[in-house]
Formats: C-alpha cells, sequence, structure tokens
C-alpha cells in the first residue's frame, strides 16, 4: 500500500507543512534547540575523552638497567619488551643521555654534579603502552627479565589517575543519556501537539474507512522531515560554532588538545541526524495511534 | 441489513446507555431514530460503525458481528457506512472538492473514480459551483449538505445521520431531508437521530423512540 500511494502521502506531508506553517516552524525550532544542547554536550564530551586520553598517555614505564649491562644483551631485552603486545613505544636512554637530561634540568645548579666523579645514572628504557589500565601487569612481566635493575611506573598516581578519569568517563556516559532521553520525551511531545492540532483530520479518515497505515504514513513522513530538518539544521549550526570556539580557544590556549578532525565530528553528526528523524517517525507513529481509536 | 439481540451499553461511569435493544432494520428503510438528549441516540449509531462495542447482546450490520470484528477490518466496515455529523466535521482548510476526494483517496479510489464521484455527489447535492472552496464560506445548510456528500461518495449501504438538521432554519432543514429522501429512493438504508418534531411528523417514516436507553416505542409512519 505503502509504494501504491508513496506520492499522495508525501503530497500530503508537505501539504500539511504549508497548511500550517507557523506549527511546523515552531516545531522545527524547538527540536533544533534540543538537539543543539545534545550536540554541545557531545561535543564538550568527544573533547574531555580527548584529554583525558592524553592525560593517560603521559603513564608511561622506565626500566632501568644494570650498569654491566652489554650492547647485545640490550638490543635482546630491547626486542623482548617490543614483543609484549601492550606496549606501544620502547625507547631507549643511555647512562650519557641520562646524564644530559639531569645536566639540562638541573640549569644553573648543575655545579652540583661536579662533586660526584663518575656518571651515576643508570641506563634505561622509556616505555608507553597501548592501553593504561595494563600498565601495572607490563611493569610486572618486565620486573622478570635478566639485567632489569628496577621497573618504575607511578604506581599511586596511575591509579589515582586511571580512577579519575573511569568516573569522569561514567559521569559523562550517564548525562548524555539522560540527555538523550530527555530529548525524545521533548520532541515526540513537540510532535504530539501538532498531531494533536489535525486530530478531526484523523478522526474523520479513520470513520470514512481509511485503514490505519493510510492515516499513519503521512504523518510518519511529516514527522521524518521535521525531525530531519531540525537536525540537519542544528548540525550546521553546531558545526560552524564550533570551529569559531575552536579558533578562539586556540589562540588563547595554544597546547589545548582539540578534537578538529572531521572523521571525530563526522560520527556525531551523524548520531544527531539519526537521533533527529528516528525520533520524528516514532513521536508521529505513536501519537496518531491515539486518536485512530473512534 | 441491521439487526440488535438484547444488546446493553454500559459506560465506564456506570451509566447503562442502552438496556435490552432489539430491533431489525431491513435494507433501504428510513428510520427516525428521536428521544430526549441522553436517551442513547448516538451511543446507538456508535454501535452500528462501530465506534463502540456492546457490554452484552450482538450487533449485526450486513451480516457481519461488530463485537467479533477485528480492529483491521473496521476500516473496511465502515467503507460500507456513511456518517453525518450534527457538528460536520468538515476538514477547514481544504476546498469542498478535497473535503470529498480525501475521503474517497483514503478508501483506494483511483483519481478518475474520485472525480467522477465528487462531480455527481456535488452535483447531487447542489454544490458543484463551490467546489473551490473553502468550508468556513458556506452557509450551515451547505455545510451540511457537503457533509452529506462526502459520506454518500463511496456509495455506502448505510447513512447514518446525527441530528443533520440540528442547527438549521426549517427551509433549509425541509432541503437537507429532501436530499435524505433522494439518497434513500436510491436504496440507501438510513438512521437519522433527530428531535426536529415538524420533520419527522411531516416525513411519515418509521420511528424508533428510545428512552432512558431502551425502545419505547417502534412505529411505521409514526410521529414525534
Amino acid at each position: 500500500m505503502i509504494f501504491e500511494n508513496t506520492g499522495f502521502y508525501f503530497r500530503e506531508a508537505l501539504l500539511s507543512f504549508r497548511r500550517s506553517t507557523l506549527m511546523s516552524m515552531a516545531a522545527i525550532l524547538s527540536t533544533t534547540t534540543i538537539l543543539l544542547i545534545v550536540g554541545i554536550f557531545l561535543l564538550i564530551s568527544v573533547n574531555l575523552n580527548l584529554f583525558l586520553e592524553n592525560l593517560e598517555s603521559q603513564l608511561e614505564i622506565v626500566v632501568y638497567l644494570e650498569d654491566d649491562i652489554s650492547q647485545a644483551e640490550i638490543n635482546n631485552l630491547k626486542s623482548n619488551i617490543t614483543s609484549i603486545d601492550e606496549t606501544k613505544e620502547v625507547k631507549f636512554v643511555s647512562k650519557e643521555e641520562a646524564y644530559q637530561n639531569l645536566l639540562k634540568n638541573l640549569g644553573e645548579q648543575k655545579d652540583i654534579l661536579s662533586a660526584i666523579e663518575k656518571n651515576p645514572l643508570p641506563a634505561s628504557f622509556e616505555i608507553q603502552v597501548k592501553d593504561p589500565k595494563m600498565i601495572e601487569q607490563i611493569a610486572n612481566q618486565i620486573t622478570k627479565f635478566k639485567k632489569v635493575e628496577e621497573v618504575e611506573y607511578g604506581r599511586e598516581t596511575a591509579e589515582r589517575l586511571l580512577n579519575f578519569t573511569y568516573i569522569f568517563r561514567i559521569a559523562g556516559m550517564l548525562v548524555l543519556f539522560l540527555l538523550v532521553f530527555a530529548s525524545i520525551l521533548i520532541i515526540s511531545n513537540i510532535i504530539k501537539i501538532t498531531v494533536y492540532a489535525r486530530r478531526n483530520e484523523i478522526e474523520i479518515m479513520s470513520l470514512v474507512g481509511a485503514t490505519a497505515w493510510f492515516v499513519k504514513w503521512p504523518f510518519i513522513i511529516e514527522g521524518f522531515l521535521q525531525g530531519f530538518i531540525s537536525s540537519v539544521l542544528s548540525t550546521i549550526i553546531l558545526y560552524n560554532f564550533y570551529f569559531f570556539a575552536v579558533n578562539k580557544v586556540h589562540q588563547a590556549i595554544p597546547f589545548l588538545p582539540l578534537v578538529v578532525d572531521n572523521v571525530d565530528l563526522l560520527p556525531m553528526g551523524i548520531a544527531i541526524v539519526l537521533l533527529g528523524s528516528f525520533v520524528g517517525i516514532l513521536g508521529s507513529m505513536f501519537s496518531v495511534g491515539k486518536y485512530l481509536n473512534v | 441489513m441491521i439487526r440488535m439481540f438484547h444488546v446493553y451499553k454500559n459506560y465506564p461511569n456506570k451509566i447503562q446507555a442502552l438496556r435490552d435493544i432489539n430491533i431489525h432494520i431491513k435494507k433501504g428503510e428510513f428510520i427516525f431514530l428521536v428521544g430526549a438528549t441522553g436517551a442513547g441516540k448516538s451511543t446507538f449509531l456508535k454501535l452500528i460503525y462501530r465506534g463502540i462495542v456492546p457490554t452484552k447482546g450482538q450487533v449485526i450490520v450486513d451480516g457481519i458481528n461488530i463485537a467479533r470484528l477485528k480492529p483491521g477490518y473496521i476500516p473496511y466496515l465502515r467503507r460500507n457506512i456513511g456518517i453525518v455529523f450534527q457538528d460536520f466535521k468538515l476538514l477547514y482548510d481544504r476546498t469542498v472538492y478535497e473535503n470529498i476526494s480525501f475521503g474517497l483517496k483514503a478508501i483506494g479510489a483511483t483519481n478518475f473514480e474520485i472525480r467522477q464521484q465528487v462531480k455527481k455527489v456535488l452535483n447531487l447535492v447542489g454544490l458543484e459551483n463551490k467546489r473551490k472552496i473553502k468550508p468556513h464560506l458556506l452557509s450551515g445548510g451547505e455545510q451540511q449538505k457537503l457533509c452529506i456528500a462526502r459520506a454518500i461518495a463511496n456509495e455506502p449501504l448505510i447513512l447514518l445521520t446525527d441530528e443533520p438538521t440540528g442547527n438549521l432554519d426549517p427551509y433549509t432543514s425541509w432541503e437537507i431531508m429532501k436530499l435524505l429522501f433522494h439518497i434513500n429512493i436510491r436504496g440507501t438504508t438510513i438512521i437519522m437521530a433527530s428531535h426536529d418534531k415538524l420533520m419527522i411528523d411531516k416525513a411519515k417514516k418509521r420511528v424508533v423512540r428510545l428512552e432512558r436507553g431502551r425502545i419505547m416505542e417502534d412505529t411505521e409512519r409514526g410521529t414525534y
């Protein structure tokens, strides 16, 4: 039946936009506003996530080596560490490099070192890991290797940081969930009002013997169009507003990591459009159903 | 065409709208349903188009037991029944033509059939010159005629009218009555709920009187 009357359904849906322009505009504007709020929160949360990831990636394992280690043993140890799946980057720091780094860090106080004859610093590996949660396990594994004097990864700091990021992520998900839930309720209520305004039409159609789907289709298409237009509108506004804001923030705090890649932003735009369209369709379907039983 | 056997209808607020109704309405009959407000006239009509189901008893319309009718089949029952309301229930944002064509489209008529049918019924009720205007520009009588035109557009077997002359002056009321008689002569069974004593006495048709949900009188060629 849908294929048979598709043209009619679309015409009816578009006509109803024209017949009640003010109503449709109000519905589209309020839906756009709700979706904007959801979008703004989404943008904040992806940036927060990036910030947390950055923070977590600064966690690293430092493996101090025994002084009598040979070059062959260093190479052997490095390949052993690299072969652990969870390691991301393994960097060797020689005794000399460690000494130079220390000199650099001490700056004007470097004279302190003149009291010491020999370079007291051990050579080391600095290891970055793929998943910060695995850091303890990896550290334990490395401790067992030969010629390893000590393994350090800031155990307490790491645990605290991971706890903090975990809570932040859960809270973010919760807020996002509530926000999406609220927006679904609000958008479907907006649609309910537009359907209510046309309950006479639904009643009459039902009394002359129109099937339920015949009555529903134009409303479903209208609900979809309302949701789709609103979500596209809010995505366009968000996109422009976001890049404007990103520019301003970068001017003020250049080193702050911000999501600017379209590959990361596109899924959000798609999610908003899907949310708007889907709620539009379902909202009108259920609202019409209510007035159909005359 | 319509049979009711020991039909009772109670509403949720414990009001007994209909009590032990037994009636047989034959094909092509014209029946006045009379009675005070709240006597059960509207409930009687609603049972026929399956706007409600009886609390007890059987309602058979054109061989179909409406209490056992699955919701999906209700539209097909209603395609055999035209309904005319006192408050018209017209769509005021559509033209006279569209008010009729939209009902026909709803039951799957082709564009060609719709054009033919709308033209025919508008001619019958005398509104062919006003097909392009919106209903709010029509007089009360004309709006009622439009309502009748919409109800008979798909040539239903039964026409239910709920006080169609309730808000009209005597002259216009008689015009509407003549139109209904004309439709009746062509074979449509008509049930008309009415308070209009003048019309009923003049028409000399079968009169069924409802009082507090019961049939108190059922006379051929009756009066109010």
